[in-house]
């Protein structure tokens, strides 16, 4: 009896692993992309990687860790470039600094590698410390700050108390989203008052938590910066909780339909929308450019943002920036 | 039974604590034992809480459950399909939400049977079977999960999770409201006192079910045999096989709540929400005094401990400290529990042979 | 009188070794039978196939007259068979009455038996009954039983069994590490427990506590057994020869 049931574990597992059959040809380019995290923004990256792939007849190999960190991409990185057939790799680090490392030896094997999403060091790969990627593909983080920060002043009638809630300390994109919305607030508005930052860890509970916690020592809050979409669903769930939708106002960075859907509930009141598909297309169309000689690549590449609220998110111009995934 | 006076003695110092300093930061403007935060309290303890009852069942069992977290991140998954399919298909709102439940309880159920199964009747050690089941239902959560959060709930589902019995509004033109949310803006919105919502309630309907499981029936009496010497157990006749398959179908069981309800409270279904939280759940228990070697343990217990550890979340970030100080801080304590433990077993131990 | 247990031609072997060599013994209402020998001699193991413990491999038990075969240790407590050993079958995190209705608790029913509760003062009440039957008394019943003496525990074990109505009672080395005291109470027990009809099978090492409470003795060596007598036949010089082996009744003088 016990034989029977190990003997049919084994077969479970063994049957799925041999339909997996790694194939590749040795003429076409191979691009391997591998973002931060399975979520909608990245899967729209992804979408982005596979049209341009198509076009341009070139091999793309995804690998999507399933959670944020340095110690999950990493060793899928190093199974990439192990399979020695990998001749770019497009890449959202983790983290500006543990990642160089990782990264460098990639390139000492021979790949070139283009950031997406977020960067290395500091971003600037003409003068800054680190150089060797072609080149940054994202949206300016900063900037990005910058306008939540308008939005949200302006949503709340500038003035009052707004707080931030974010995802982990040393990530470029989330870090440069606060650094922006902090220096708007600062020089532009300045009967706002930004009370505090969290690090929610990239836990739903514990943002929620916190948020509550915030809106126990600031009573008249006004409004909440989430930085990613996790952060803005558990700062708008405590806001909820608190009985406070519509008069809480939260701006959410990045359009999931999630966060749309938060939008027509009043949950959330402005959605920041990136760009993940030109993104993915234009780092593919990178490689190929660079494989085929092209030297003038521009080293940073700022694909812009789209403003979503309740007002215009059925608008068709604005709506396609939503992060649909089939 | 270990007694656990030290703890709410612990619990009542950290209150205090948090109360004078959360006084001294915000200049007396703040005060952090309000009805409010009371409540924000409890909404903050239940997915610790809820994982950390199954977990004290299984402990006391002398055994271990590590894909609780994860059997919580399935079951929300589960949850949000069921009650989206169902509402979809024209059932009412009421009904497609006691799909879901079912949804989550009985997909975190299969679970847990596979998990007693395999150790009771195949006796692979519980910490391996869990361990690697932990890792296949991740993997089936999120490959079900479509992009990890399951969206596109009705609207509705929001006011499960997130309405209470009790609304209260303090002061001038305000009143006390039950089960329907009064509806007010401003001033009034911001001074309403919001007690009891339905998952704090769902929540203490489930520890007073497994109270009353252990301290007054067969099956908690016979739990705490196992745990406390499997070789009895077997030789009086216990059924310690179908024993333990229950005591993992109970865990996973109260995961899958966990599960249902953040599906509710978040108005979606997350296939990662529970993987922070199995750490947390074992740290209650373990302060809460479970014994990890079985046989000794309560409910109660765990309630505090999950208590400690949702107070100094709430305290420290109204302090304006890091989240991270909340990880040294648990840490510690659960460390001291530990060592109180055998301490006072030692002290006991030489009263006996003296 | 018929026997109440009685072993025939019993077999045991593990591997090459043969631990019980063609042994048979009976035991009758009321008597207390010593069962002794080196380490090894055997008396474990024969005990061991008596209460489903281990299979024999030739033989047969036969137990108020029938031919009977357990396949596991429950079965034999079924059929009114207790071992008790020194501590192994008491959960020592749970009090006196719960230890003595161990998987046979008692049950209130409420709405039909929907909700059942265990009727905690009823067992303790008969828990209690069965203590002081034997001459026992502890001052707190409600506490687990980690913090009583080895004796103490020795003694809600053989409540236990008595309360169950055991028909047959097998003690494996009952007094080891107690103290005097303490021996001394095991002992009184097993006269009462002789003086209501309950046959004892009694395993030891102690000679001094076997002829104060049995009525026959069985010594074996190396799996066999070498002879059986009456205690006021014979003495301890006799028992031991048997035990080192000098003595042998089995052999041709």
């Amino acid at each position: 009896m016990r034989k029977t049931i190990f003997l049919l574990l084994i077969v479970l597992l063994i049957v799925p692993l041999t339909s997996i059959v790694v194939t590749s040809q040795d003429d076409t380019l191979v691009i391997g992309f591998l973002p931060g995290v399975v979520d909608p923004f990245y899967q729209v990256m992804q979408l982005g990687v596979e049209a341009a792939a198509a076009d341009m007849g070139v091999e793309v190999v995804t690998q999507i860790p399933e959670t944020w960190g340095v110690q999950v991409q990493t060793p899928i990185l190093d199974a990439m470039i192990a399979r020695g057939d990998i001749d770019y790799l497009v890449i959202a680090p983790t983290d500006k600094d543990q990642m160089i490392g990782p990264l460098q030896a990639a390139v000492d094997a021979g790949i070139r590698i283009i950031t997406v999403d977020t960067f290395l060091g500091d971003g600037d790969y003409t003068n800054g410390p680190v150089t060797f990627p072609i080149s940054y593909i994202g949206s300016d983080n900063v900037e990005g700050g910058r306008i939540s920060a308008r939005g949200l002043a302006e949503a709340i009638g500038g003035s009052g108390k707004v707080y931030i809630n974010s995802t982990n300390p040393n990530v470029s994109s989330v870090e440069g989203r606060a650094v922006g919305f902090n220096e708007v607030m600062d020089n532009e508005y300045p009967d706002i008052e930004v009370v505090a930052l969290d690090f929610n860890l990239d836990d739903l509970n514990t943002a929620t938590t916190q948020t509550a916690a915030q809106l126990e020592v600031h009573p008249d809050l006004a409004g909440i910066f989430g930085t990613n979409v996790f952060s803005a669903q558990g700062a708008g769930t405590a806001v909820i909780n608190a009985g406070l939708g519509g008069e809480v106002q939260v701006v959410a960075y990045d359009a999931t339909q999630f966060a749309i859907e938060q939008l027509r509930e009043g949950t959330v009141s402005l959605v920041l929308a990136q760009k993940p598909f030109d993104m993915g297309y234009m780092a593919v169309q990178f490689a190929v450019a660079d494989a085929a000689g092209v030297t003038s690549l521009p080293r940073r590449v700022e694909t812009g943002f789209a403003i979503i609220d309740i007002d215009n998110v059925d608008d068709p111009e604005v709506a396609r920036f939503i992060y649909q995934v089939p | 039974m270990i007694s656990r006076v030290w703890a709410w003695a612990f619990l009542g110092s950290l209150i205090i604590f948090f109360v004078i300093s959360v006084q001294i930061t915000t200049d007396g403007r703040v005060n952090f034992l309000t009805i409010r935060n009371s409540q924000n309290i409890l909404v903050a303890i239940t997915p610790v809480l809820l994982l950390g009852l199954g977990q004290t069942l299984v402990i006391i069992g002398a055994g271990i459950d590590l894909s609780v977290g994860w059997v919580m991140s399935l079951a929300s998954v589960l949850s949000a399909l069921a009650l989206r399919a169902a509402f979809n298909s024209g059932l009412p709102l009421f009904l497609s939400v006691v799909i879901g439940f079912l949804a989550a309880v009985v997909g975190a159920g299969f679970v847990g049977f596979l998990n007693g199964v395999i150790i009771a009747k195949l006796k692979v050690p519980a910490f391996i079977v869990t361990l690697g089941s932990s890792f296949i239902v991740r993997g089936v959560a999120l490959l079900l999960s479509e992009n990890t959060t399951v969206i596109g709930l009705p609207r509705g589902v929001r006011n499960y999770g997130n309405d209470a019995l009790i609304y209260w509004i303090q002061g001038e033109g305000g009143g006390l409201y039950f089960l329907k949310r009064p509806d007010v803006t401003g001033d009034l919105l911001r001074r309403m006192n919001i007690i009891l919502p339905y998952p704090v309630v769902l929540t203490a309907i489930v520890v007073g079910i497994i109270v009353f499981v252990l301290r007054k029936t067969q099956f908690g009496r016979h739990t705490y045999a196992i745990g406390g010497n499997l070789e009895a157990a077997l030789r009086t006749g216990i059924p310690v096989d179908r024993h333990l398959i229950s005591l993992y179908v109970l865990s996973s069981v109260t995961a899958g709540i966990a599960g249902f309800l953040s599906t509710l409270r978040f108005t979606a279904g997350s296939a990662v929400i529970g993987d922070a939280l199995l750490l947390s759940s074992i740290a209650a228990v373990i302060i809460g005094g479970v014994s990890l070697f079985g046989g000794a343990g309560t409910v109660m217990g765990t309630v505090i401990g999950s208590l400690i550890i949702a107070v100094l979340t709430t305290g420290l970030v109204m302090l304006n400290v890091q989240a991270f100080w909340q990880f040294i801080v648990v840490g510690t304590v659960v460390i001291l529990a530990v060592l109180i433990d055998q301490s006072r077993d030692l002290i006991i131990g030489r009263m006996n042979t003296g | 009188m018929e026997p109440m247990l009685s072993i025939k031609n019993m077999v045991k072997r593990f591997g090459g070794l043969v631990a019980v060599n063609d042994v048979s013994l009976d035991v009758y209402p009321g008597e207390v039978v010593a069962l002794l020998g080196d380490n090894g001699a055997g008396k474990s193991t024969l005990i061991k196939c008596v209460s489903g413990v281990y299979h024999a491999d030739e033989g047969e038990v036969y137990f108020e007259g029938q031919l009977v075969r357990f396949s596991r240790p429950i079965e034999a407590r079924r059929h009114g068979i207790e071992t008790i050993y020194q501590d192994l079958a008491l959960a020592n995190n749970l009090d006196v009455g719960s230890n003595i209705f161990l998987g046979r608790e008692v049950k209130k029913r409420y709405l039909g038996g929907l909700i059942r509760t265990l009727d905690n003062d009823f067992m303790l009440q008969q828990s209690q009954m069965a203590l002081d039957s034997l001459g026992i008394h502890f001052p707190d019943l409600t506490q687990p039983i980690e913090s009583l003496s080895g004796g103490q525990r020795q003694a809600v074990a053989i409540a236990r069994a008595v309360y169950w109505d055991a028909k047959l009672m097998i003690m494996d080395e009952p007094t080891n590490n107690l103290g005097v005291p303490e021996q001394r109470k095991v002992l009184d027990t097993i006269r009462t427990l002789r003086e209501r009809g309950v046959p004892i099978i009694l395993i030891s090492h102690t000679l001094p506590d076997i002829f104060a409470v049995s009525d026959r003795l069985i010594v074996m060596h190396r799996g066999r057994k070498v002879t059986e007598k009456k205690i006021s036949e014979t003495n301890t010089q006799e028992i031991v020869q048997y035990m080192v082996g000098a003595l042998d009744d089995t052999r041709e003088q």
